[in-house]
């Protein structure tokens, strides 16, 4: 099958060949001598740079923000298409927006709207009388770092609402009106027949979302650039970095390989609770 | 009953309000490159006074925008029909003929696997390759990595599309004489079309957007796509906003619609593989 060959050829052996690449000095400026270092890289990696330990705890804060955020925001939007409503194709098409649009034209748009001096965001706040000066929304590190999370949320938030919109949708309705006839409110409702009837659909998702995250470059990149001062750098911006910009490929190679420990791990847990569900 | 009444108008409004703010980046987009040149800066309204189209006409005039959405399109579209003809052949193998080789079951899940893979952690290794073979300079590295990565995502789609539909439909085929392609062809093939029509738009919106990939293999002038282009802009001409969001504005037109006209299948695609597993 074609189809076999062209994943072999594009997938796994890039892949191994990365492997291989993580443990040699490969440089870009210099292509002729290229040297066996066995784990130095590795080695490198994990005990003498702090870079890496500080980009890993940001990516990890980026991940579990994001994914933790746009499961709540999602489960809101999910519940509340989920009424007997009118138009509801037309919400899910207007909320589908910033799934579908590329990652450049959201990032640019935001900025323009965050911007400091002419941004709509700002100069609204202000005219409000809310805040006295504009917020720096990309500048200052701990206001850079709120917004490529809350950025990431409302990229990958609609995608969310919709899965767990489907999952609403196979629970029966008799269920909460038995409910209420037994006295419960909205919130029993939402701990007792919502949450645990729910469970596979937001397990998947949100395991799903923590991969899709985790790999995710250009949401923050095309918005910082990993900046301020670096502070909102995350795992995949440093490969690039290291590879692209300080030629280091080798070393690069060590970094994006430190990321398969994870997916390794997430994508078991994904499989598994595929397995279940399907049972 | 008119408790009843009066929750469904603040569903309704909480809705719209929201709609509202997620949409907000936007509706300023659209706003901004409909303004005339001095007022993009000088008023920070979302809409403008006059509806002017100096700022399309710049873009479509002035600048290489027409070269990016030509290389946008010959990607696009070359990688959509391939991704898409390759992910219906494998997926109609992997759900007819699973129980007959065993080695089908491990191939679908190493599928399932490739589709959260990072594409960094592949972008090196490809970018070294392709250097060696000396083509990196044409489009060919792009739309062979980017027929890769739609697949596993559209094989599973299609395989469990191809599930749905009773092994009886070919059955009845070959008892009316038809080859078994024929009976793919002439009556599995019509009723999957929904499926088809779903791997397409992911392939199709998948390659419009991306970036990373784009950004590495389609550098040259002369090959970016729309995703690269915008940012050239960007870097080029830093106070033209009204340029850019007038750009940016008519790179999401083929995407928004689409979501218009085949939001059917668009979610269809998307619940799938969290939902049914």
């Amino acid at each position: 099958m074609p189809a076999t060959i062209s994943i072999i050829l594009v997938a796994m052996y890039p892949f191994f060949k990365g492997l291989q690449l993580s443990f040699t000095d490969y440089n870009l400026l210099r292509m002729k001598d290229v040297q066996f270092v066995g784990i130095k890289n590795f080695i490198n990696i994990l005990t003498s740079d702090e870079e890496f330990w500080r980009v890993l705890g940001f990516t990890f804060i980026y991940v579990f923000g994001t994914v933790i955020l746009s499961y709540i925001v999602g489960l809101a939007i999910a519940s509340l298409m989920n009424q007997n409503i009118k138009g509801r194709s037309i919400f899910r098409a207007l909320l589908l927006i910033p799934w579908v649009i590329p990652s450049v034209v959201a990032a640019n748009s935001w900025l323009w709207v965050l911007n400091d001096q002419t941004g709509f965001i700002n100069i609204s706040l202000m005219k409000l009388g809310l805040i006295q000066k504009p917020l720096l929304f990309i500048a200052e590190p701990a206001m850079a770092k709120m917004t490529v999370i809350m950025m990431s949320t409302w990229k990958s938030f609609p995608f969310m609402a919709l899965v767990l919109l489907a999952g609403l949708q196979n629970i029966p309705k008799d269920l909460y009106e038995a409910a209420e006839i037994d006295g419960a409110g909205w919130w029993h409702s939402l701990i007792y027949i919502t949450m645990p009837l729910l469970k596979p659909v937001t397990f998947v998702s949100t395991i799903l979302m923590s991969i899709w995250t985790f790999n995710n470059f250009e949401n923050i990149y095309l918005l910082t650039r990993g900046g301020p001062a670096n502070v909102t750098q995350v795992i995949s911006i440093l490969t690039y970095y290291t590879a692209f910009f300080r030629n280091k490929l080798g070393y690069a190679c060590a970094i994006s390989s430190t990321m398969v420990i994870f997916m390794v791990i997430m994508a078991q847990i994904y499989m598994k609770l595929l397995k279940t569900s399907q049972k | 009953m008119k408790r009843k009444k009066l929750n469904k108008f603040f569903i309704y409004l909480i809705l719209v309000i929201f709609v509202l703010i997620i949409n907000l980046p936007l509706i300023s987009m659209v706003g901004t490159s409909l303004k005339a040149e001095d007022e993009v800066l000088s008023t920070s309204n979302l809409f403008p006074t006059k509806i002017s189209w100096v700022n399309y006409q710049t873009v479509l005039g002035k600048t290489p925008f027409l070269t990016y959405i030509k290389n946008s399109l010959i990607i696009t579209i070359s990688v959509t029909i391939f991704s898409t003809m390759l992910a219906v052949l494998a997926g109609y193998a992997l759900s007819r003929f699973t129980h007959k080789i065993r080695v089908f079951g491990l191939y679908s899940r190493l599928l399932i696997v490739l589709q959260m893979f990072p594409i960094i952690l592949l972008l090196i290794p490809l970018f070294i390759i392709f250097k060696s073979i000396g083509i990196l300079n044409t489009r060919l590295p792009a739309i062979l990595i980017y027929i890769t990565i739609t697949l596993p995502f559209s094989i599973w789609l299609m395989t469990g599309f191809f599930d749905g539909i009773p092994v009886e439909l070919e059955e009845a085929g070959t008892i009316d004489g038809c080859s078994q392609f024929q009976s793919f062809y002439l009556l599995v093939l019509p009723v999957s079309s929904p499926g088809v029509a779903a791997i397409a738009i992911f392939s199709f919106i998948f390659c419009w957007n991306e970036y990373l990939l784009a950004s590495i293999f389609l550098k040259q002038d002369n090959l970016r796509t729309l995703p690269i282009g915008l940012q050239t802009f960007i870097q080029q001409y830093t106070s033209a906003w009204g340029s850019l969001m007038a750009a940016s504005t008519l790179t999401i037109i083929p995407t928004i619609i689409f979501l218009i006209f085949m939001q059917k299948y668009i979610i269809q695609g998307l619940t799938a593989g969290a939902v049914k597993g």
